[in-house]
């Protein structure tokens, strides 16, 4: 069991926005959450991601608790995650923001005094991962002037090129065409078999991606979970399919 | 940069005298910039209190020449070095869990603080008269029989290029290394920088520590030209006055801040010479700059040559 | 004994009078835009300066010592509207600029400001000499106190009475309040930021101004109080919570009682012991005493 929530329980003020939300994730595992708008999603990534502190539970990482610990320290143990609102670093190039993911890794941020482009591990550990993304025709490009597409798989890149053992995605393909979407999923499930990443976790709405992938899905709703199991159970559940899924029958039947 | 190397490493055979010792401020100014760089244009933190350091190099020269006898030059950068970070240390650690204004605000403050103790406890420090910095020897030598402007326009002028060459060549290193891109990750994006395992307090910490260090260096160059030290130079004011010298010349350039140093300490001089409202013309160039060239003068240049932008 | 107690206590409440009301002018204009405006020392030193002109002028020219309080606090408020030419001229145009460079801006002001006093006025010390005296001086348990220091704080108050009152009852007020709290929402409610952003900040202004000039009869306008005092009014509003009224009230009465005790027991430490409170404040409660936003 890698990544632990209990009994969390998240208040803002007198909001409510986690109500006692228990989760275990294995290794091996590709999950999807999903819920509707106000469901508490946002909010359990940033718990789970120690970014927030929850106001009543615990969520423990490799049997650690992480609450709050933030996620610089997260990360250096071995838990990364992208962001639903592409973050990037405009000025860097797809190189340099690859190197800093790898620099990072190898804890080589000290490292005053030496110079960068002679660290071979660090730049052939970034190269690596650009091939693996299909960007290395635009390494030396900055992130700015990328097209949105690219930026959002430079902001998975950099956190895969953690070598995480759990990655945590925020709509890994928000904002992507649905005719890119397929490659884009097929890009991250090779990576992280190449990468040796154990986990990983995502948030989705696209409902074909979520059957298509996943291996388990947990529905969150009003901040309760509503159902974890197999996409068939999920798909089987009634007050799943009402609440989050819609009723679009006909989009699993083809998606799954 | 080799081009310019050269012409400074010839000047004082060319130009006049005034020219010359004018340049001894700059290269003081330049080393202090180098360092300011490090922490305003990699690491996006405006200190108002950077002057502190300055004032602990350039005090130190006046203490070690004066009070306890020491003229090894080279002792007293080492000393400055060693003053600068070890009060930089603690300092840093308090003001870079601190962002923006706050950053701001803790930095003059203890910038005020060093300030004010320079200027009350005149018994210690001689007040607002400040104390002498004696001439100090050069590699050993002992230069105290020839005439000042002499020592200055020659041997002193060379020691200052190769410190500045020295420090030039150090902070290439530093910005090029795997910090320097940390640093960049964390000016463009703090929260990609730590979601990508960087934290940002320890970084910025250390570059707080190397810019002190560089900034008490630079400060110990500036006394010996006139001789004299005194609390001015850490006062608020100073410190504004260098952050502007680094957003003249283009922050997060490599460069850049060389050239603001050249550009200020050459143009107050022009200035000065016809009219004494330095300020006002400076503060309407420092206004203009931040209106319409907050990238300083190297970002002008780069504006033209697109092509060669690629990174610092 | 208790004479020079009164004494201290007197001349720090005086000395605070007048640092609320530069503290004032900088947490309004923190408050609702922002921005830290390094150049309200600035504003300062013009208010005094102009406000000596304006009572030699006004003495010069025939009129009673006994009224050269209305020639300087006319004087003060109206060289107050310099704040319009600044926001519209300059100050607008860094408003969606990253806070370093709005900083940087007001530094300049700070350096132009300097220079613009010193054409005009030159460097030397410019007083309107004893003329306050004119009030004669009153005896407060065993302390002589002039009664000018006395008219000064009492306007003070009053000032701040009426700021408090501006706040919280008048429409204008609430405007300030709402856009001090969410700047978008209250744009999005039809507030005209321009208009704010003008108005508020000649506001600040004004209150800067105006203390320049309250405090000249008491000293002597000098080149170097514009940048001296920043540091105070700095202490000040860090003290009492950056963008807090009640903050800049309080924590003008800290400083200024502080500072003088400290004068009178060891003038070394006077600014010092302040400083290093500054500091302790920024690291233990960063938002002061009444201030709201996090760091």
């Amino acid at each position: 069991m890698m990544l632990r929530a209990e009994g969390v329980r998240m208040f803002y003020g007198d909001f409510c926005a986690l109500d006692g939300v228990t989760l275990a994730i294995n290794a091996g595992e590709f999950v999807s959450i999903i819920g509707p708008n106000g469901a508490g999603k946002s909010t359990l990534i940033n718990v789970l991601t120690g970014a927030l502190r929850p106001s009543v539970g615990t969520v423990r990482f490799k049997e650690r608790d992480i609450s709050g610990i933030g996620p610089a320290r997260l990360a250096r143990r071995g838990m990364a995650r992208s962001f639903q609102l592409v973050q990037v670093f405009p000025d860097l190039t797809v190189v340099e923001t690859l190197q800093a993911a790898v620099v990072s890794r190898l804890g080589r941020g000290t490292r005053v005094f030496a110079l960068l482009e002679r660290d071979s591990e660090v730049r052939e550990g970034a190269l690596e991962v650009a091939e693996l993304f299909g960007l290395a025709d635009k390494a030396h490009t900055p992130a700015k002037q990328l097209p949105q597409g690219d930026k959002k798989l430079l902001d998975v890149a950099s956190a895969f090129a953690l070598y995480p053992e759990i990655i945590l995605l925020d709509e890994p393909t928000s904002g992507v065409s649905t005719r890119d979407k397929h490659a884009v999923m097929e890009i991250l499930v090779s990576a992280s078999k190449r990468l040796g990443i154990k986990s990983i976790i995502q948030v989705e709405h696209d409902m074909d991606i979520v059957f298509g992938y996943s291996g388990r899905i947990v529905a969150l709703h009003q901040g309760k979970v509503l159902a974890d199991g197999p996409p068939e159970e999920i798909k089987a559940n009634e007050d799943v399919v009402n609440t989050v899924v819609g009723r679009k029958a006909g989009a699993f039947e083809r998606g799954a | 940069m080799g081009l310019v190397a050269t012409v400074m490493a010839v000047l004082p055979l060319l130009a006049p005298a005034y020219h010359v010792l004018l340049m001894l401020p700059f290269m003081a100014y330049a080393v202090i910039l180098l360092g300011l760089n490090l922490l305003f244009g990699y690491s996006g933190l405006v200190s108002f209190g950077h002057a502190l350091f300055i004032g602990i190099g350039a005090y130190t020269g006046a203490v070690l020449t004066t009070h306890l006898g020491v003229r090894s030059l080279e002792l007293i950068l080492l000393a400055s070095a060693a003053l600068g970070a070890l009060v930089a240390t603690p300092v840093a650690a308090l003001c870079v869990r601190y962002v923006k204004i706050y950053f701001g605000m803790l930095t003059l403050a203890f910038g005020m603080v060093f300030y004010t103790f320079l200027l009350k406890f005149y018994r210690l420090t001689g007040g607002d008269e400040g104390m002498q910095v004696l001439r100090p020897t050069l590699l050993g030598q002992d230069l105290g029989g020839i005439p000042k402007t002499d020592y200055l326009v020659g041997p002193y002028y060379y020691y200052s290029l190769a410190v500045l060459v020295l420090a030039g060549l150090v902070m290439w290193r530093i910005v090029h290394s795997p910090f320097g891109l940390c640093l960049r990750t964390i000016r463009d994006n703090p929260t990609k920088a730590e979601a990508l395992g960087i934290s940002i307090v320890r970084y910025r910490w250390l570059a707080f520590v190397i810019s002190a260090v560089y900034a008490a260096v630079g400060g110990a160059l500036l006394g010996p030209p006139t001789g004299n030290v005194d609390p001015t130079l850490a006062y608020w004011t100073h410190s504004g006055n260098i952050v502007f010298m680094t957003l003249l010349g283009g922050f997060a350039n490599f460069f850049g801040p060389v050239l603001g140093a050249f550009v200020f300490i050459f143009l107050q001089d022009t200035v000065m010479s016809v009219v004494p409202y330095w300020r006002l013309i400076f503060g309407a160039i420092l206004a203009a700059v931040v209106i319409f060239a907050p990238a300083g003068l190297m970002g002008l240049v780069a504006r033209r040559r697109p092509a060669e932008v690629a990174h610092t | 004994m208790t004479a020079n107690l009164v004494n201290i206590l007197l001349g720090g409440i005086f000395h605070a009078a007048i640092l609320f009301l530069v503290a004032a002018g900088l947490q309004v204009v923190f408050g609702v835009q922002r921005i830290f405006n390094l150049a309200c020392g600035s504003f300062y030193a013009l208010g005094a300066y102009v406000g000596v002109t304006a009572v030699r002028a006004f003495t010069g020219a025939g009129g009673p010592p006994a009224l050269f309080i209305l020639p300087l606090v006319f004087g003060g408020l109206l060289v107050g509207l310099v704040g319009v030419v600044v926001e519209r001229g300059l100050l607008q145009f860094v408003y969606d600029s990253d806070e370093a460079f709005q900083l940087l801006l007001t530094f300049a002001l700070v350096l132009m400001l300097e220079d613009v006093i010193r054409m005009t006025w030159g460097t030397a010390p410019y007083s309107t000499s004893g003329l306050y005296l004119v009030y004669g001086q009153v005896t407060l348990l065993g302390a002589r106190v002039p009664v000018y220091n006395l008219i000064v704080i009492g306007a003070s108050l009053a000032i701040a009475v009426g700021i408090g009152w501006l706040l919280t009852r008048t429409a204008f007020g609430r405007i300030m309040r709402a856009t001090a709290d969410n700047r978008e929402m209250a744009e999005a409610l039809g507030v005209d930021m321009r208009w704010v952003y003008a108005k508020v900040f000649t506001l600040g202004t004004a209150l800067g101004t105006l203390g320049g000039a309250l405090v000249i009869p008491t000293t002597a306008a000098m080149s170097e109080m514009g940048i001296e005092l920043i540091v105070e009014a700095f202490a000040v509003v860090v003290i009492g919570g950056l963008g807090s009224m009640r903050g800049a009230f309080v924590g003008a009465l800290v400083v200024g009682v502080f500072r003088a005790f400290a004068i009178a027991v060891y003038p070394e430490l006077e600014m010092l012991l302040i400083y290093l409170i500054v500091i302790a404040v920024l690291v233990l409660r960063p938002r002061g005493l009444f201030g709201g936003a996090a760091v």
